[in-house]
Parts: C-alpha cells; sequence; structure tokens
C-alpha cells in the first residue's frame, strides 16, 4: 500500500488551510511575511548526542532540497556528516534495500514492486515522510501568449493514447487558439527521462498512464527543461515549479474544461483547484516499534521544522502545513 | 596545353595537395579548440567583474536596479512591420527573497531613463543570492529594525568585523567541535564493538564503563564549545544593515547573512580589477553555498585531482607488470594475441559499464563484506558498502588499464634488442635484465600511458556517478584525523559538479556562469596534471640519455 496522503489528509490539509490562509502568498517571496502561515511549525531545538554520517540517495527533483536541509542542519550540528546523492527516485528504493543509504528521498510514492522488494529483504515495509508539496507546471516560452491549458488539452499535447478523451491530436499551436507566426509552428515537447519521478508522475496523473508521444525530447535534468524551453519559442514541457526562470512562463491549468485557470500558486495548490501537484517524500528504514536512529530522528524533526520548511520555500516548493508536520513528527518518535 | 598538364602532374606528385590537406586538418582542430576555449572563457569569466548596477525607471514610474545582463530583438513586434525591431533587456535585479525571481526582462519602450548613482550596493549573500539596493545601518531592537546615522564606510567596517567573526566561529565549528565529535565517535564506536564481543568478562565491563565515562566529558566539553559558538552567534546578530530596495521598501539584513559589500558604480578600475581577482580566488578556494549554486568549488577540485592520484596508485603497477609479462615473458603466440584484442577492446567498453561493474563488484560485494568483517560495530550503516573515493578510483583504474598496458608495451618494444642482448651476454639474468635495463629505457612510454590515462580519468564522471561522487560531501577526504586519508568518504567532483549544477539547480539562470567556470578549471586541472606527467617524463628521458648508453 502506498504512503499516499489519504483523502481525509487532503481534506484536513484544506481544511487547515481555509483557518491558516490569512496571507496572499507569492509562492518565495513569503519567506518574510509568512509568520501568521508558519505559526502552526514549531522551531527546531537542538539535542545533544547527534553526530555520525547521513547518506541520502535518490530523487534528484529534491536534491537542491536535502543539500538546503543539510547545510541547515549542519548549522546545528557542525560536524553530522551528510553526503547527498541524487540520480532519480528510482534510485532509493536499492539503496535502501542495500543499506548504502538512509534516507532514500523520492518525488514519487514506492511502486508495489519496490515495496516488496523491501518488505522481502527486511519483514516490514518502508516509511514515507512526506517533507514538501511540489506543483507541476507546464512551462512555455515567456512569449507564449496563452491563457491557460485544461488537463485534456495537456494530454493531447504529450500523449499518443489520449486517455483523457480529447478528439483530436495537438501538434500545432494554431489548435490552441494561437495567430500571427504561432498558428503554423509546430508545437515542440520537452520532458524528462524515465528514471526521474518528475517522469512518473506526469505520466500518471497527466496521461493517465498513457504513453508519451516519441516527439517528446527527453532531458537529463528539470532545469535543461526550463533551460531548454527559454530558447525555444515554440516549446512547451513539464518540471517542478521550483525550477522557474525569467526565459519561461508557467501556464495556468484547468482539470476539465468549462474549469476556470487556475495558476500553480501555494494558495491553489493547498485548495485543490489547481490539477498537478504532489508530495515530495523521504523513505526511511524504520522497523515497526523501534526507535530511528538519533541521526535520522533529528534531522527528520529538523525537516519538519519553521526552518526546514523555510528551506522548502527557498528552493521554490511548498512548505506542508503544522497539522501534517504535527502528525508526521509523532511518527518519528 | 602540353605545359600545363605537365604543371599538373607535377603538383600531384610533389604531394602539395597533400600537405595543405593535412595542415587544414590541424588549422581545424585548434580552430575548434580555441573556439570552444574563447566560449567558456566568454561566458564563464565575466561573472566575477563587478559590472556597473544601473537604476532604471520605467514609464509606469516603477524603479527597477539592477546588473544588465543581455538583451535580444523581440520577436513578434519586428514580424508585424514597424520597421526597426524593437529590443528587450535582461536584468539581474537580485533580492529573490523579495521578488521572487532573480532575472527580468525589460521592453525597451517601457524605459524612460537609466542611470547609475553611485551609491547603489550589491550585497553577496549567504542565502536567496545577491541583493542590489541602498544601504544604511540600523540597529535591530526586537524585531524592527530603525534607520541610524551611518556612513559607507561604517558599512564596510561592520562587515570586515561580521566577517572575523564568521572566520571564528567557523573554526569553532570546523575545528574545536569537529575534533570533539571525532572523539565521541571514535569512543562510541568502541563500544559497540566492544558490545558485539562474543565472551563479555569484567574487562569488557570496565572497559565499557571507561568509555562511557570517556564520553560524558567530551559531550560537557561539546555543551561548553557550543555555548561559546552561541554567544559568538548572538554577537554576530547585534546589528543590522538596512537595505533600501528598488520599490521603495525596507529590509533588514542581519550581518551574519551577509559575505560581501561593494559600490561598483563609485569603484575605480584598479578597485574593480582587485575585486575580480579576489572573486575569483573565492570561487577556486570556496566552499560552496546554496546547494552548489552559489560559493566556490575547492572541495571538487580538491575530490578531482586526490581521484585521479589514487586511479594513479592503483593503475600504474597493474598496468606495467602485465604489459612486461606480455612482451617479456610470455610465449608469443595465439593466446597472447588473444589477450591483446581483449585488452585493447576493453578500451572501447562503455565508461558506464565499468561503472555498473563497480557497483556491483566493488561496493555491493567486496564493500559489504569488508564492513562485515571489519566494521561490524558500524552497522547498518555502511563504512566501505557504499560509493567511496577508493571504489571510485579502482573503476577508474580499470577503465584506464588498457590505455597503459598499451603504450607501455610499446615503449618496451622500443627498446633494442641489442641493450636485451648485451645485458644477458654479460651474465645478467632476465629479471636484471627487465630491472635494470629494459624498464628505465621503457619509462617514457610507461609514463605516456600515464598521461593519456590521467587525461581519460579526469575527464570521466558517467562511472563515479554509480560508485561514489556526490552533489555535496560534507568533509574533504584528506584532514587531519587518523588515518588522515579516508578512503570510504564520498568526494565532489569537477565533471560532475558541471552536470549536477547546469542540469538540475533550480535557479539555473544564475548557475550557468558557474557551469562554464567549472569547465574551465576542470581543463586546466587536466592540462595542469599532463603538464607534470610530461615534465618528469622529460626529466627521465634526460637522466636516461646520460646514464644508460
Amino acid at each position: 500500500m502506498p504512503q499516499e496522503p489519504t483523502t481525509v489528509q487532503r481534506a484536513l490539509c484544506v481544511a487547515l488551510f481555509a483557518v491558516l490562509y490569512a496571507v496572499i502568498i507569492l509562492p518565495p517571496a513569503c519567506a518574510g511575511q509568512s509568520d501568521g502561515k508558519e505559526a502552526a511549525l514549531r522551531p527546531y531545538h537542538k539535542v545533544s548526542g547527534v553526530s555520525g554520517t547521513i547518506n541520502s540517495i535518490g530523487s534528484d527533483t529534491l536534491n537542491n532540497l536535502i543539500t538546503l536541509w543539510a547545510e541547515g542542519f549542519r548549522k546545528q550540528y557542525p560536524n553530522v556528516k551528510i553526503q547527498v546523492e541524487g540520480k532519480g527516485s528510482s534510485t532509493a528504493p536499492p539503496a535502501l534495500i542495500e543499506n548504502t543509504a538512509q534516507l532514500g528521498p523520492m518525488s514519487r510514492t514506492m511502486k508495489s514492486s519496490e515495496i516488496d522488494a523491501f518488505e522481502t529483504k527486511f519483514g516490514y515495509p518502508p516509511t514515507a515522510y512526506p517533507v514538501a508539496i511540489d506543483a507541476l507546471a507546464l512551462f512555455v516560452n515567456k512569449d507564449n501568449p496563452i491563457a491557460g491549458l485544461t488537463v485534456p488539452h495537456v494530454d493531447a499535447l504529450f500523449s499518443k493514447s489520449r486517455r483523457h478523451g480529447h478528439s483530436t491530436d495537438v501538434t500545432r499551436w494554431g489548435q490552441l487558439g494561437h495567430s500571427g507566426d504561432w498558428a503554423n509552428a509546430p508545437i515542440s515537447l520537452y520532458g524528462r527521462n524515465s528514471a526521474s519521478g518528475t517522469y512518473g508522475f506526469f505520466k500518471e496523473h497527466a496521461l493517465k498512464n498513457g504513453d508519451f508521444k516519441d516527439q517528446v525530447k527527453e532531458q537529463p535534468g528539470s532545469a535543461s527543461v526550463v533551460q531548454g524551453i527559454s530558447e525555444d519559442r515554440y516549446g512547451i514541457g513539464y518540471s517542478g515549479i521550483g525550477y522557474t526562470t525569467s526565459g519561461v512562463r508557467m501556464v495556468p491549468l484547468a482539470g476539465k474544461s468549462g474549469q476556470p485557470f487556475v495558476e500553480p500558486t501555494e494558495a491553489n495548490t493547498k485548495n485543490g483547484t489547481y490539477p498537478l501537484w504532489r508530495y515530495l517524500y523521504i523513505y526511511v528504514n524504520q522497523a515497526p516499534g523501534k526507535p530511528l536512529s538519533p541521526i535520522v530522528k533529528e534531522f527528520l524533526t529538523y525537516v519538519y521544522s519553521k526552518e526546514g520548511q523555510s528551506d522548502v520555500l527557498r528552493d521554490g516548493y511548498f512548505p506542508v502545513d503544522g497539522a501534517l508536520a504535527e502528525q508526521y513528527l509523532a511518527k518519528i518518535r | 596545353m602540353a605545359e600545363r598538364s605537365k604543371l599538373m602532374k607535377d603538383f600531384w606528385r610533389g604531394g602539395e595537395l597533400f600537405v595543405w590537406l593535412t595542415a587544414s586538418g590541424v588549422a581545424l582542430s585548434l580552430l575548434m579548440v580555441a573556439g570552444m576555449m574563447t566560449l567558456i572563457m566568454v561566458n564563464g569569466l565575466g561573472q566575477f567583474w563587478p559590472g556597473t548596477l544601473q537604476q532604471v525607471t520605467l514609464r509606469s514610474q516603477e524603479q527597477v536596479i539592477g546588473r544588465l545582463v543581455g538583451e535580444e530583438v523581440i520577436p513578434e513586434a519586428g514580424i508585424s512591420g514597424t520597421g526597426a525591431s524593437p529590443l528587450r533587456y535582461r536584468y539581474r535585479v537580485g533580492n529573490r527573497d523579495q521578488f521572487g525571481s532573480e532575472y527580468r526582462w525589460i521592453n525597451e519602450a517601457d524605459i524612460q531613463s537609466i542611470a547609475a548613482p553611485k551609491d547603489l550596493a550589491s550585497v553577496e549573500r549567504r542565502e536567496w543570492g545577491p541583493a542590489y539596493g541602498r544601504i544604511s545601518v540600523g540597529t535591530q531592537d526586537g524585531t524592527t529594525a530603525s534607520p541610524s546615522e551611518g556612513t559607507w564606510s561604517t558599512v564596510v567596517t561592520l562587515v570586515k568585523r561580521a566577517n572575523q567573526l564568521r572566520r571564528r566561529i567557523e573554526h569553532l565549528e570546523r575545528d574545536e567541535i569537529g575534533a570533539i565529535n571525532h572523539r565521541i565517535e571514535q569512543a562510541r564506536l568502541a563500544r559497540q564493538a566492544l558490545a558485539l564481543k562474543s565472551q563479555q568478562g569484567p574487562g569488557e565491563a570496565e572497559e565499557d564503563r571507561r568509555l562511557v565515562d570517556r564520553i560524558t566529558v567530551l559531550e560537557r566539553d561539546y555543551a561548553a564549545t557550543t555555548e561559546a559558538l552561541e554567544r559568538l552567534r548572538a554577537e554576530a546578530g547585534q546589528e543590522v544593515l538596512l537595505l533600501t530596495l528598488s520599490n521603495g521598501k525596507s529590509v533588514p539584513l542581519s550581518l551574519d547573512r551577509v559575505l560581501a559589500v561593494s559600490r561598483p558604480n563609485a569603484m575605480t578600475l584598479l578597485e574593480k580589477s582587485w575585486a575580480y581577482v579576489h572573486n575569483l580566488w573565492q570561487f577556486v578556494s570556496g566552499e560552496p553555498r546554496e546547494a552548489n549554486t552559489e560559493g566556490g568549488i575547492f572541495p571538487a577540485i580538491f575530490g578531482t585531482v586526490l581521484m585521479v592520484f589514487l586511479m594513479t596508485l592503483a593503475v600504474m603497477p597493474f598496468g606495467v607488470m602485465a604489459a612486461v609479462y606480455l612482451r617479456e615473458y610470455a610465449k608469443q603466440g595465439p593466446l597472447v594475441r588473444l589477450v591483446r584484442i581483449a585488452v585493447n577492446n576493453l578500451a572501447g567498453v562503455p565508461s558506464i559499464v565499468f561503472g555498473v561493474f563497480g557497483l556491483a563488484f566493488f561496493v555491493y560485494a567486496l564493500g559489504g563484506t569488508i564492513d562485515q568483517w571489519l566494521f561490524p560495530e558500524a552497522l547498518p550503516n555502511p563504512t566501505f558498502g557504499t560509493g567511496g573515493i577508493l571504489w571510485a578510483s579502482l573503476t577508474l583504474a580499470l577503465l584506464t588499464v588498457p590505455v597503459v598496458i598499451v603504450a607501455t608495451e610499446e615503449g618496451l618494444s622500443a627498446v633494442p634488442p641489442d641493450f636485451r642482448e648485451g645485458s644477458v651476454g654479460l651474465g645478467a639474468t632476465k629479471f636484471e635484465t627487465i630491472r635494470h635495463v629494459i624498464l628505465p629505457c621503457a619509462l617514457p612510454g610507461i609514463l605516456t600511458g600515464l598521461i593519456l590515462a590521467m587525461a581519460r580519468a579526469a575527464g570521466e564522471v558517467a562511472p563515479l556517478m554509480l560508485t561514489g561522487v556526490v552533489k555535496l560531501a560534507p568533509a574533504l577526504p584528506l584532514d587531519e584525523y587518523f588515518p588522515y586519508l579516508h578512503l570510504d568518504r564520498k568526494f565532489m567532483h569537477l565533471g560532475f559538479h558541471i552536470y549536477d549544477v547546469g542540469f538540475q539547480s533550480p535557479n539555473v539562470e544564475a548557475a550557468k556562469p558557474m557551469v562554464y567556470m567549472t569547465t574551465l578549471i576542470l581543463i586546466l586541472v587536466v592540462v595542469l596534471l599532463n603538464l607534470a606527467a610530461v615534465m618528469l617524463r622529460n626529466r627521465l628521458r634526460r637522466r636516461f640519455a646520460t646514464s644508460a648508453v
């Protein structure tokens, strides 16, 4: 059973959000003004007796975030060593199984085959900690006049299966209502390589597990998707919102046609109106009934602290809210 | 007519055309190398120059402060046919925490005026990238900061003092706390090792008590040092700078977050050049910050060089011995020929295959076994059972061993047979002949192999990604704690740094020049390593020329 937050948890998020929704949220800009919202997150308190090495192997989407956490954590515990490796979410389960890492950051939930492999070795499933929220954005070149896209449109753009039921294949910008030099311009598609959790998530949620078109240019990193689109006037591609630059624009999305387009902001992500969002996870090997090793325990506590979640903002993702943090902090202890 | 055909004939026979053809080959490769170097240097070296800060007033009366970093023709406007195609400019406006993005495009048509006031300041911060604006001194009472008297020189003094304080904090963190933690970790591992022993007697119990006492004492030291650290930190946070942004908003900048301040518009050319050299040095010698997108790349340079040295230590004896056997001892026949073909083919195997082999054999099989036998006290945390500099070096040694074998064999075959015969004729055994006559003569060839192997190894990234390179390594593999060289540690590498910063960093616009600079440094490191080997070879050649003949 994947550790995906249940609908109850999501509903809880929404409810809590409604209570706490007091500030206008511009994604990275709210670090200075977020006191009201982050009130539920506790500041981190140092404990004694934490030392040793943490190895982290997994998602490249989380690579920077883990590094930022490592920098912050090391400010608290100067001689803790944290080694960060990020080659893609698929590298996390083998690393946890082979015991080469204590932390397995993943930008998707584990597949049941991966959980099975883990259970065969240890006799219990790995534990998932949702540590940040990522909205997946559709990026277009900054000159692209597009007002918004619906998920079926996105599906028709990227997939040859079109499981969302859009009637025709979309290959030219003219089909999305563009005029001028855009009308006949072919749409050039950018995506991630298949080891990436971003690829898996997009395939599952935007394409309903349909197949990608062969024309999608698979990039080795999220940043190179964005780089490619900022050079390519007719490009479109998907990546985490954290990777945005001045050369690209994020397309507002709508779940179905007829619904209003919504921007991928923190507010829209947390109230669920923006359709493409996900939790980012850290998987750990936590034997039932046994405490985590002190260093991993403190690292996760730091991640769920006020400081840790402000690092999330600094990397361009959205922090989890206080209630969720409390729930998982209880699980850590 | 006949004369002309004779001329043509001479031309073909003289081979003039061939000279031109071959020379153009050289010219083309030189051109490509020069072009690539220029591209890298133009894109990379510029970032350290303290360029002019502009204050742009837009027609909407909005103020923008930033550095002009690029311009382009607006494509659509040109098509609609207004004649002159309008431009737009890309400004680095900094203050990512305030504006949400560090760069911004401004259309030429929207600009009312551009000025470069001398009081604009550029602030390098520990977090959130650079900030641009006007700076004054404030005092921190509670959470609000109020402006107070302060000139530019007080700002500079304050920052200087904050930097001195930070150096002290870093010293405390790295050296003193580092030493204490190292000892605690040692004691803790010793206790675990004790607990793993099969028989537990009174001696063990006493030893355990002794270790517990030791840990308690060390933890007290640790607490005292961290307290001193907190005091220093508190001292650092006393005063703040006030940064007035382009939109008129004032934000407090706590001094422990500020690395450097400058007023580029008020600097002379000499001062700018000095700042440039300073920034460049910071880049080469500094630690990375902000998930590697800022700061320096020293750990990556160090990791690359150390890895190449370790690889050399592993590959040289191995490769030379194999070549000596193949050339001197083995009976030349189909089997040896087969071995040679196999070695040559090994050179053509994709490097990622070596990486997979390294991961499966060295890391999982060998490393896992070593952990169980030698480091059971640290389990389940792996010591050698995870990627590390030793495994990465050995994997690259495997990758480069064919190069060394082939080059050494060439060197051995170039030794004149007279030398062998003379040596044997004077009564030397085969081993003595090889040891004293043939190997010294073949040394330049062996070193050529070394040079080729180093060049190949320094530029290789794919196998390293599987066997021990990391984005962030907290400690260098070489330090002052026994056993000094920590072969089990993961390390940073310039090639991987390029891949990582270029493709993975969220703030990719700001990271782009870093990628070019890192590339330049990697090329320089390879050139320097090669130069060192070439000089060694030349010295040996001279020695050989005077002594052996």
